[in-house]
């Protein structure tokens, strides 16, 4: 088995369904000949043909007009954002079209599409290149968010978000594109969508990551071991619908929550799912619910990124400020 | 003549183009300058001399393709690995002593940084400093405008400027000389040259660590999404363990056989919901929880009178003011109390699961516990002769009564007894608690100064009390220290008891069903009346004699006509 990066475990479900399923797509800015700014359709457009992975123009409005249209005609459409601050005069077509078609037409038409864009800080971007705006997708019914935190799960959701019939908004966290690497199979095998991911099992706080974050969130789980704080760390993976089941689940069995994420903290996802467990989990809390999260600022440029970032020690403060309530 | 080939440029890379050369044939190199550009097929690196020596000659030329491997440059007899000789170091150091302390002085050449966004070069628009300038590092060196913006670049280096490179106007290459520093050589240099990242905008770290991620992760998330019941699977994998496969069996069985999905997930999270962590089997809000800590209370006492079977702040105030009641023994040992696990293991396969004790039934349960481990008991039964008795006698006044004046005349009963210290409190005043049998539980109300109530004032206390009990509003001060208890259970049934001394009273007195006895007086033979009563003392802290003696002047008051 290959050991890769969450970008090559991209790259391979790429591939896989390339090969697999004639109907699929890819298109986008360098996603051709140039094989993707961060080289995540490396070798696909020599592999299969420039019919089936295209070059577009410089025009996101266009790209998921395009992807629209081709999905509602029965193709599946992988749709690159080069970055997903660049993603804002798609919107209109994301949102009023590709969200709603399956509601518009009473379910005859349905919009199998993914669109991939890389997102999120630490990787010294310039401005519009480290924003974490899935709140806003996630906010928009119809659309299911996906945000992959390892080369395994990427593969495996890419697959499913290719498949699925209904549109995917799939979040590459850049920052982790090359940190670890997987043994991943290339079996085609998907992993189910709107489900979270228990990736360390514990007893005294749940953690609540997705996308880069797991990396910290899990090396903060590591220390807090250290300390003889049995940690369970739930990666959210599909952001939008949210599994709120294992959530609940694993909060009634520690009683303390506390959400990792990258985004600003105001309207964001981590708000969603403290108001989840607020809502349906409250009589199992021994604490307040915790939220570690950027700030409620303009993404600063790269010199001040690192202080915008949660770091392990504030998630590490932070839970043990919740353990500290009985 | 040392030779240096093309090395390994990683990721699997065959070959190199040479982009443009940095040194000449003839130059001077030091370990580390960099030597030429050469561009592979995801990024442009610059290739650091491995050697301190001249270089005698250089293969190819900008464009040509070197396969790893192959030779590249080719240095003369004196290069060598080392770095300069340390005397050599020592010298410089002393030379600069005055401007730098520990750092050698050496020429630093700043060269044009990626600028992001694959811009391949920029226009030197204006200097901000001019040669013989002394810089601080990320003081603005000079502004130069890209496709894109105009953009002021900081200075990487403390140190005095030597050159600059171009003119206003000039397109400046990415990775050319930009400016040449007289600097200090520790300041740290600009970003390291990453491995390549494969992006043309900004630095992806990158991590050689390989990791696997947790099967149980997949397994239990595809087991959610199925909604298979996990404990319900038989693992196939290794020592057991479940695969995906096996949750894809168990969901399509399921599927195959009746239709009864959505009852069997509720269950399970049901069962679920049960924990490792006690405080969790209770359903409190934090500020129950809060007020629960506050008041010591447990919440595993509570009654669970909220919504779905939730613990309310009435709740934990109601089991604090009873564990206070029966917890309140003041002065007196603090012996533990742990009623080590009641109901740990091997309750018996029964379809109904085992209530937890909580509230009065818990706090009799724990008491009693406690009363078994410390006391020596011995109990005594004499029946009392009441068929003298005129007009309407309450029975339960009579006895409290009867018990104040057996304690007036026998003092050693109406005492506390601490059996770790071996220290006896006898009490001055009588005050009686009263066993009043309750559907929750077993509560003991006290009749205070019993000795110099009359029968009116004990029944008024008495109604009192027990109407208290009823709406609730009973406070922990109106059961706190008794100092004597008398269970009149004989209202209900039965004659003779053992009743159980709690410590750290020494005695209790238990009153049975009224039972005839037949007589025979001056009259004839009568049917005459009789309380039966029995009387538990903790033979550590009372003689036989003096409890014999108290149970006599009792049975002496109950005898008489009102």
């Amino acid at each position: 088995m290959p050991a890769v990066t969450l970008i090559d475990a991209v790259n391979m479900a790429l591939a896989y369904e390339l090969a697999h399923d004639k109907d699929v797509v890819l298109f986008g800015e360098d996603v051709g000949v140039n094989g993707g700014v961060f080289r995540a359709t490396q070798g696909l457009q020599e592999k299969f043909g420039k019919d089936r992975v295209i070059d577009s123009p410089l025009a996101e409005s266009m790209i998921a007009g395009l992807a629209v249209g081709m999905a509602a005609q029965g193709m599946k459409p992988v749709a690159e954002i080069q970055f997903l601050g660049f993603i804002f005069s798609a919107l209109d077509q994301t949102f009023s079209h590709a969200a709603r078609m399956r509601h518009r037409t009473r379910g005859r038409i349905t919009q199998p599409m993914v669109i991939r864009a890389p997102f999120g800080g630490g990787i010294h971007a310039p401005e519009h290149h480290s924003e974490s705006t899935e709140a806003l997708f996630a906010h928009i019914p119809g659309l299911k968010v996906v945000i992959p935190s390892n080369p395994t799960r990427a593969y495996g959701l890419m697959l499913a978000a290719i498949r699925d019939p209904d549109p995917v908004i799939f979040l590459e966290p850049k920052r982790i594109y090359r940190i670890v690497k997987h043994e991943v199979e290339d079996t085609g095998e998907a992993y189910p969508l709107e489900v979270c991911y228990v990736e360390r099992e514990g007893t005294d706080i749940t953690l609540i990551s997705w996308g880069a974050m797991m990396h910290e969130t899990l090396i903060a789980a590591e220390k807090l071991a250290e300390k003889g704080i049995s940690a369970e760390v739930i990666d959210v993976a599909t952001v939008s619908p949210i599994d709120m089941d294992t959530i609940l689940e694993s909060v009634a069995k520690t009683g303390r929550a506390l959400i990792v994420q990258e985004a600003p903290k105001r309207g964001a996802v981590g708000s969603e799912i403290a108001a989840s467990i607020a809502e349906k989990g409250i009589m199992h809390l021994l604490a307040p619910i915790g939220r570690v999260s950027g700030y409620d600022t303009v993404m600063p440029y790269y010199r001040l990124e690192k202080k915008y970032l949660p770091t392990v020690d504030r998630i590490l403060n932070e839970a043990q400020d919740l353990m500290e309530y009985a | 003549m040392k030779v240096f080939n093309l090395p390994d440029l990683g990721e699997g890379l065959p070959d190199a183009t040479i982009v443009r050369w940095l040194v000449n044939e003839g130059d001077k190199l030091s370990v580390d300058q960099p030597m030429v550009e050469m561009e592979t097929a995801k990024a442009v690196v610059e290739v650091p001399s491995p050697f301190e020596g001249v270089v005698s000659e250089l293969k190819g030329q900008a464009g040509d393709v070197i396969q790893v491997g192959d030779t590249l440059v080719i240095f003369n007899q004196n290069a060598s690995e080392q770095k300069p000789e340390p005397t050599e170091e020592i010298n410089k150091v002393k030379n600069n002593k005055v401007t730098a302390n520990t750092a050698k002085e050496t020429k630093q050449i700043f060269y044009l940084p990626d600028l992001g966004e694959g811009l391949q070069d920029a226009e030197v628009v204006r200097w901000l400093k001019s040669t013989n300038d002394d810089v601080k590092v990320d003081e603005p060196l000079v502004e130069m405008e890209t496709d894109k913006a105009v953009v002021e670049v900081p200075s990487p280096y403390s140190g005095v400027i030597t050159k600059l490179y171009g003119e206003p106007g000039e397109l400046i290459r990415v990775g050319s000389a930009l400016v040449e520093f007289n600097g200090e050589n520790n300041v740290p240099a600009a970003e390291p040259q990453e491995e390549d990242a494969g992006t043309v905008v900004g630095a992806v770290e990158v991590g050689h660590q390989v990791t696997r991620e947790p099967s149980s992760a997949l397994v239990k998330a595809l087991a959610r999404k199925l909604r298979v019941d996990l404990s319900s699977v038989q693992g196939t994998g290794k020592n057991g363990a479940i695969t995906q496969n096996d949750v894809k069996a168990a969901s399509e069985k399921r599927t195959a056989s009746l239709q009864k999905p959505t009852e069997s997930v509720s269950t399970d999270r049901h069962t679920h919901l049960t924990s490792t962590q006690e405080p969790l089997n209770y359903r409190a809000s934090p500020a129950v929880r809060a007020l629960a800590r506050k008041l010591g209370v447990n919440l595993a006492n509570c009654e669970t009178s909220g919504k779905k079977g939730s613990i309310t702040q009435e709740d934990v105030k109601a089991c604090h003011q009873k564990l206070s009641t029966t917890s309140r023994t003041p002065q007196l040992s603090t012996a533990t109390l742990s009623p080590s696990k009641p109901v740990s293991q091997g309750l018996p396969d029964v379809t109904i699961s085992p209530e937890s004790l909580r509230g009065a039934r818990r706090a009799m349960a724990v008491a009693m516990t406690k009363a078994q481990q410390q006391v020596c008991l011995t109990t005594l039964v004499d029946d009392a002769n009441i068929h003298f008795w005129k007009g309407k006698n309450n029975p339960t006044v009579r006895l409290i009564r009867a018990v104040a004046q057996g304690c007036l005349k026998e003092p050693a009963l109406n005492a506390w007894f601490d059996g770790e210290k071996l220290e006896r409190l006898v009490h001055p005043h009588v005050h009686i608690g009263i066993a009043v049998d309750m559907p929750d539980g077993l509560y003991v109300p006290v009749i205070r100064h019993a000795e110099r109530k009359t029968a009116a004032e004990i029944r008024f206390d008495l109604n009192h009390l027990i109407e208290k009990i009823q709406n609730k509003t009973i406070r922990p001060e109106d059961m706190a220290n008794p100092t004597i208890t008398l269970s009149n259970f004989g209202t209900i049934a039965g004659q003779y008891a053992t009743p159980v001394v709690l410590p750290p009273q020494v005695a209790i007195i238990g009153a049975g069903s009224f039972k005839e006895h037949l007589k025979l007086t001056s009259k004839g033979i009568e049917n005459q009346k009789h309380i039966p009563l029995s009387l538990s003392f903790d033979h550590r802290a009372c003689t036989g004699g003096e409890a014999a003696r108290c149970l006599k002047s009792i049975m002496e008051d109950l005898s008489l006509p009102e």
